[in-house]
């Protein structure tokens, strides 16, 4: 019914389309925006499955008495919030902003419209970390990992909601113990809350999900990623990493038999992950403070470069690893020019492990010797540190380096920055006139010495 | 952005070894005929500094190409 309404409305809206513009700019003009503005469904899609905490809101908005709809307020209330956009109904992003609230774990946004009409569709993402805890949080080793969740059953909202449901999306069908609160249905991983009707505005009640989650729980405390150009022809990448299963935590001895032997042993322990660098990648090296480490594979795909990592221990609980991981691209891919000014597009951060989750990433850039105007553009907000110098091979004045950082990260980060900056082609044959200078040097202090005479005695033959 | 190029190296990145061997070997025989001939000179009256200083410059010019494709090759991308 709805919908059909929906789509008579929107034929309305083709054909009327100037007269509907500009009673909509009048009405805009003269009446300010009431908040006679309810949720008429909302849809939420919440999974659980990973470390990640992933919810998808479908919310139809309509202004009752009619009038065109223009912002809306949205408001999350989950601690460790990493992510969020915002589409409407067409698939098209909207513009938001961010307003500070007292409460640390509420945050608001005021989201604007692309076009005013009293009926919007509202398609919001956002991901947060650290919000599945374990529970119990120390597990022996043949035990397996149960997982808390709490969240809203609710959407919170600043307006009345007259429908809503949330639909969950768990690990396991292993449930220990959930929210009752009619009517609501589990199927095997699956359960669905709602639908209930009519929920006031600002009502908040806990929804607890008590389950079964074997998934990695694997954060990276630490990512330390290095972009190196050089202008003849390479861009080395290379990732410092620092890792930690946040899990439960293993409690009592760790049994290498009853690991190896048993299937059962060590669910929740991390074994190996994949991580997926860029199809052209070459060179890569994956070492410690140790060296190699050998156990890893590396398949050739057609769109990328699957690494299977696997760290010189199982991780348990608790446990850590930290390593090294790098390869070359060739400046082609990622490095634009014309004369001499140069363009870089890259990943500002890149694929680590599925589900991952960033507690802190710096990302280091250094660009080739006699950079200048270097301008740098993110996707999203980032902490700019000073520029600085390196020094390294074949160097005078030290290559600049651009630096910034950004915490608590997630897949849904991974987007290029651009980095704007000059870059002379003379100065190329800089390292090269470098080493020449050098060699020459030598042979020019050996004709001197060959010239001099060393000798303590005169020669009879001269005189 | 939409005017500009792909960046590509000025010398294609498959012939740095191949490179660096030529012009090592090249460089390496201008230094031996340096000291070759700066060690047969008969006597050091003999005006011969500028066919040295020439010699000379030749030897470090491929030296030095040889020694950067060397180290572009080994993986040090200066």
């Amino acid at each position: 019914m709805f919908s059909i309404t929906c789509q008579n409305y929107r034929g309305l809206k083709m054909e009327t389309n100037w007269i509907l513009f500009y009673v909509t700019t009048i009405c805009l003009i003269i009446n300010p925006i009431t908040a006679d503005i309810i949720n008429k469904n909302v849809e939420r899609n919440l999974d659980i499955a990973s470390q990640l905490v992933k919810t998808s809101y479908k919310i139809q908005v309509e202004e009752t008495a009619g009038k065109p709809l223009k912002e809306y307020e949205f408001i999350v209330r989950e601690p460790n919030l990493s992510f969020i956009s915002v589409k409407d109904g067409f698939n098209k992003k909207l513009a938001f902003e961010e307003k500070k609230e007292n409460e640390k774990s509420q945050v608001k946004y005021k989201i604007t419209f692309a076009s005013s009409a009293p009926q919007q569709t509202l398609l919001i993402e956002t991901v947060s970390t650290k919000n599945i805890l374990p529970y119990p949080s120390e597990i022996k080793q043949n035990d397996k990992q149960l997982v808390k969740y709490v969240g809203g059953l609710y959407l919170y909202s600043n307006y009345l909601t007259q429908s809503q449901r949330i639909n969950i999306q768990l690990s396991s069908s292993n449930i220990i113990a959930h929210t009752q609160f009619r009517p609501f249905s589990v199927m095997s991983n699956k359960m669905t809350f709602g639908p209930y009707e009519n929920i006031a505005k600002l009502t908040d009640d806990e929804l607890f999900v008590h389950y079964e989650n074997q998934s990695p729980f694997l954060t990276v405390n630490t990512l330390e990623r290095t972009i190196e150009v050089s202008h003849w022809g390479n861009i080395a990448v290379k990732e410092e990493i620092q890792m930690t299963h946040t899990g439960a935590k293993l409690k009592g001895s760790f049994s290498r038999y009853d690991f190896q032997k048993d299937g059962r042993s060590g669910q929740s322990a991390v074994k190996s992950y994949k991580t997926y660098l860029p199809a052209s990648a070459t060179g890569v090296y994956y070492r410690d403070t140790n060296g190699n480490i050998s156990t890893s594979n590396m398949n050739l795909m057609r769109e990328s470069v699957d690494l299977d990592l696997r760290p010189r221990f199982p991780l348990f609980g608790g446990w850590k690893t930290q390593y090294v991981l790098g390869y070359n691209v060739p400046s082609y891919e990622y490095l634009y020019s014309s004369d001499n000014d140069y363009i870089l597009k890259m990943h500002l951060i890149d694929h680590i492990h599925d589900n991952m989750c960033i507690d802190e990433a710096v990302i280091t850039i250094i660009l080739p010797e006699g950079s200048s105007n270097i301008k740098l553009e993110t996707p999203y907000g980032i902490k700019r540190h000073q520029n600085a110098l390196i020094h390294t091979y074949l160097d005078t004045v030290g290559r600049p380096v651009v630096s910034f950082s950004q915490r608590n990260l997630v897949e849904n980060h991974i987007a290029e920055f651009t980095l704007k900056y000059n870059f002379s082609k003379v100065s190329l044959l800089q390292e090269p006139l470098l080493v020449i200078a050098f060699i020459y040097i030598i042979f020019l202090l050996t004709i001197v010495f060959l010239r001099l005479d060393f000798s303590i005695t005169s020669h009879f033959h001269k005189e | 952005m939409e005017q500009m190029q792909r960046y590509v190296s000025p010398v294609n990145p498959a012939v740095f070894p191949h490179l660096a061997t030529v012009l090592l070997i090249i460089g390496t025989f201008f230094t031996a005929w340096f000291f070759v001939f700066v060690v047969s000179r008969k006597s050091s009256k003999e005006s011969t500094l500028i066919k040295e200083l020439l010699i000379s410059l030749c030897a470090s010019i491929f030296l030095g190409f040889g020694i950067l494709f060397l180290l572009l090759t080994v993986g040090i991308y200066v």
